[in-house]
C-alpha cells in the first residue's frame, strides 16, 4: 500500500473546506490552515448572516399584508436588530460548529493561524502558537477574496463601510448610501428598506445588477423603487465628505447626497499576496488571480488553486465545486469543472434564480456565428401571478424566463425573479447539465399547486402553448 | 370610452391640453388590455421630456409596460395618488388615473396626435390586424 498522502490547505472558506472533507473521504491525510473562522467569508460574513438577517424581513413583510391575508396582528411590525444580529450569530455559531464536527470525523487537522508557501512543499504558519512548517504532498491554496479597499471609499467601520460592518450594526440607521448596485448593494438595499432605513443605491452602470438578464434587472429596479429605495443609475461619486454625523456624497454628474451611513460595494481584492506564491513561481494574472488549468492547478506542479482567488466565477458553490475537483485530481482521479451550468441565487425581495444565458448573451451568441438572433433565440415567460400556487399564498410578484435555441431546442438560460426563485432554478440547471431540451422540461409532469408549474408554463411559451396565458398584444 | 375633448397618441396615450399644459394619462384600451394595475413609476418633477421618450412603467398582474409621452416640454405635476392607489387607471383613466401635467415647449406637437375619432379609427384597424 503507498504511503497516505498529505494535502496542506490554504483557507477553510466554502472552498477549503469542502476540499479538505473529500480529500478525506479519498483517503489522504489533511491539514487546513486558517486565520479567522470556519467556513470563511460566506458563513460568517456574506451568504449565510444575510440571509438569516433578510429572512426576518421577508416575515415582516409579509405581516405587514397580513390583514388582507386575514390575519390580525394588533400594532405595527417593528425590527429589534440587535436581537436578529444575536439570533444570526447563533445561526452562524452552529454551523461553523457543523464543519468543525465534520473535520473531526474525517480526522482533519485543523491549524489556527496565516500560513505562507515557504517552498513547492512547504507551508509555514505564524498564529498564536509561533511559526510551524508543514511538509505537504501537495498544496491547495483556498485564500479568497476580501473587502473592498479604494482610496476613494476609506473604510473606517463607522460611517464608511463594507457589507461584514452591516451585518453587525445593532443599531437600524435612518439612511444609507449604497456605492454599487450589484447584487450585494442589492441585497442590502431590500434588507435595510425593510428595517425602515432610508436608502439610495448610486450605481455606474444604466441598471442595477448590470450582469443579469436586463427583463431581470429591469424588474428588480422597479421592485426596488416600491421599497421606496431611490435607484440612482448611470451616476458615479466625485467625492466623499464627512462630518460627525453624516457623510455627503458629491456626485459627479451634479448634486449631493447626505446619509448617516455608506456601504461601499465595489472592488472586492483576491487574498494572492503575501503567501509566498512569488517565492515558489506560482503564476498570477493582471487583478492577482491564480492562473490555473480545469484540473485547478497552478502553474507549480503539486500547488493547486481554487475558490475567488482563482477569479473565475466568485461564488461559494463554484468554490467548493473547484475544492472537489482539485483534491479529486491530487489523488489520482480525472476530473474538472464545469462552467456552462452554475446555478447562482440574489436574495433580494423578492429573490432572483438563474442558470445559463442571459437573453441578450443568447442573441450575441447567435449573431457571432452569422445567425439572425430573431431566429436562432427562442424565448419563454410565464409570470407569477398566472401560478395558481403563487395566487394562494398571497406571492405574485415576478415572472419565470426561459431562452431556447430554435434549431435544436436547447435551453441556454433561464431567469426567475419571484418567490423562492433561487430554489426553482434548479431545476432548470438539470435540465441543461443533462442536456434536456425545452419540449422536455415542458412535457415533464408538474405537481399541482406548486410554483414549480411556472417554469413548466414558460417552457411552453416557448413554443406559444402555455396554458394559462394569452400572449400579450400590448 | 373615447372621451371627444382629448388628443391621442399611437402608444395609447391621451392629452389634455389648457393653455401651455398638457395633462397625461394611459387610455381606457390600455388600461382594459394590461388588467389590473399593481405599481406605476413615473418621471421626476421637472425632468425635460421629449415626444415619444419613456417616461415610465405601468406594471399589472399581466405585464409591463412602458409609458411613452406624445408631447415635449418639462414635468410640472405628478399623481402622488397613484403611489398608494394605481387601481385608479382602471376605474378612471381620463379622470383621477392622470399621470403627469408637462409644460409644453411647444403646442404644435398636439396638432400631430390623434383626434378621437382617429383613435377610434386606429383601434378598430389594430383590431384587424
Amino acid at each position: 500500500m503507498p504511503a497516505q498522502k498529505h494535502i496542506a490547505i490554504l483557507g477553510a472558506g466554502p472552498g477549503g473546506y469542502v476540499a479538505a472533507i473529500r480529500a478525506a473521504q479519498l483517503g489522504a491525510s489533511v491539514t487546513v490552515i486558517e486565520s479567522h473562522a470556519l467556513g470563511g467569508v460566506c458563513l460568517n460574513w456574506g451568504c449565510i448572516p444575510s440571509k438569516a438577517l433578510l429572512s426576518v424581513v421577508e416575515l415582516g413583510d409579509k405581516v405587514k399584508k397580513s390583514e388582507d391575508l386575514g390575519l390580525l396582528v394588533p400594532g405595527p411590525v417593528t425590527y429589534d436588530l440587535a436581537r436578529m444580529i444575536a439570533r444570526k450569530n447563533k445561526v452562524v455559531a452552529t454551523l461553523v460548529k457543523g464543519i468543525a464536527t465534520l473535520f473531526k470525523a474525517w480526522n482533519i487537522e485543523h491549524v489556527q493561524g496565516t500560513g505562507s508557501l515557504r517552498d513547492r512543499r512547504t507551508v509555514t504558519v505564524s498564529g498564536d502558537g509561533g511559526m510551524r512548517d508543514i511538509q505537504a504532498d501537495a498544496i491547495v491554496i483556498a485564500t479568497g477574496s476580501s473587502w473592498p479597499n479604494l482610496s476613494q471609499f476609506p473604510i473606517d467601520g463607522t460611517q464608511v463601510l463594507t457589507s461584514q460592518h452591516l451585518l453587525d450594526l445593532d443599531i437600524i440607521p435612518a439612511s444609507l448610501l449604497i456605492v454599487g448596485g450589484g447584487v450585494e448593494g442589492c441585497e442590502f438595499a431590500a434588507l435595510y428598506s425593510g428595517l425602515g432605513t432610508v436608502v439610495t443605491i448610486i450605481e455606474l452602470m444604466p441598471r442595477v445588477l448590470p450582469l443579469e438578464d436586463e427583463e431581470i434587472s429591469s424588474t428588480m429596479g422597479r421592485e426596488l423603487k416600491k421599497r421606496g429605495v431611490t435607484v440612482l443609475t448611470g451616476t458615479t461619486v466625485d467625492r466623499l465628505e464627512r462630518s460627525s454625523s453624516t457623510i455627503t456624497v458629491h456626485l459627479k454628474e451634479g448634486g449631493e447626497i447626505a446619509a448617516e451611513k455608506l456601504l461601499v460595494s465595489v472592488g472586492r481584492g483576491l487574498n494572492s499576496h503575501g503567501i509566498g506564491l512569488e517565492r515558489v513561481g506560482v503564476r498570477m494574472g493582471q487583478r492577482g488571480e491564480i492562473l490555473v488549468n480545469e484540473r485547478m492547478e497552478t502553474t507549480v506542479p503539486g500547488v493547486y488553486a481554487i475558490g475567488d482567488v482563482v477569479g473565475k466565477v466568485m461564488l461559494a458553490h463554484v468554490a467548493s465545486a473547484q475544492g472537489k475537483v482539485a483534491v479529486e485530481n491530487i489523488m489520482g482521479l480525472e476530473a474538472s469543472v464545469r462552467y456552462d451550468v452554475i446555478p447562482a441565487g440574489i436574495f433580494t425581495l423578492p429573490e432572483i434564480g438563474r442558470v445559463g444565458l442571459t437573453e441578450q448573451q443568447a442573441r450575441k451568441r447567435g449573431e457571432a456565428v452569422g445567425q439572425n438572433p430573431d431566429v436562432a433565440v427562442k424565448v419563454g415567460r410565464f409570470r407569477y401571478a398566472g401560478v395558481g400556487k403563487a395566487q394562494a399564498t398571497g406571492d405574485t410578484t415576478g415572472f419565470f424566463k426561459v431562452i431556447a435555441e430554435s434549431s435544436s431546442g436547447k435551453i441556454l438560460g433561464v431567469h426567475i425573479v419571484g418567490a423562492h426563485a433561487a430554489d426553482l432554478v434548479h431545476e432548470a440547471a438539470m435540465a441543461m447539465q443533462i442536456g434536456a431540451t425545452v419540449t422536455e422540461m415542458a412535457e415533464m409532469i408538474h405537481a399541482h399547486p406548486t410554483l414549480a408549474e411556472g417554469l413548466m408554463e414558460a417552457a411552453e411559451d416557448v413554443e406559444e402553448k402555455a396554458i394559462h396565458q394569452v400572449r400579450n398584444r400590448i | 370610452m373615447i372621451p371627444k375633448d382629448l388628443r391621442y397618441h399611437q402608444e395609447h396615450e391621451w392629452v389634455r391640453v389648457s393653455g401651455t399644459q398638457a395633462t397625461v394619462g394611459i387610455s381606457h384600451f390600455a388600461q382594459d388590455a394590461l388588467g389590473d394595475i399593481v405599481f406605476i413609476d413615473l418621471p421626476k418633477f421637472g425632468a425635460v421630456v421629449k415626444a415619444g421618450q419613456q417616461i415610465g412603467e405601468v406594471e399589472s398582474t399581466k405585464t409591463t409596460s412602458t409609458i411613452y409621452t406624445p408631447v415635449s416640454g418639462t414635468i410640472s405635476k405628478i399623481n402622488s395618488d397613484l403611489k398608494d392607489h394605481p387601481e385608479v387607471v382602471n376605474s378612471d383613466p381620463y379622470g383621477k388615473g392622470w399621470m403627469v401635467v408637462i409644460d409644453l415647449s411647444s403646442t404644435n406637437e398636439v396638432e400631430k396626435l390623434m383626434t378621437a375619432a382617429e383613435y377610434e379609427a386606429f383601434l378598430a384597424s389594430q383590431k384587424k390586424g
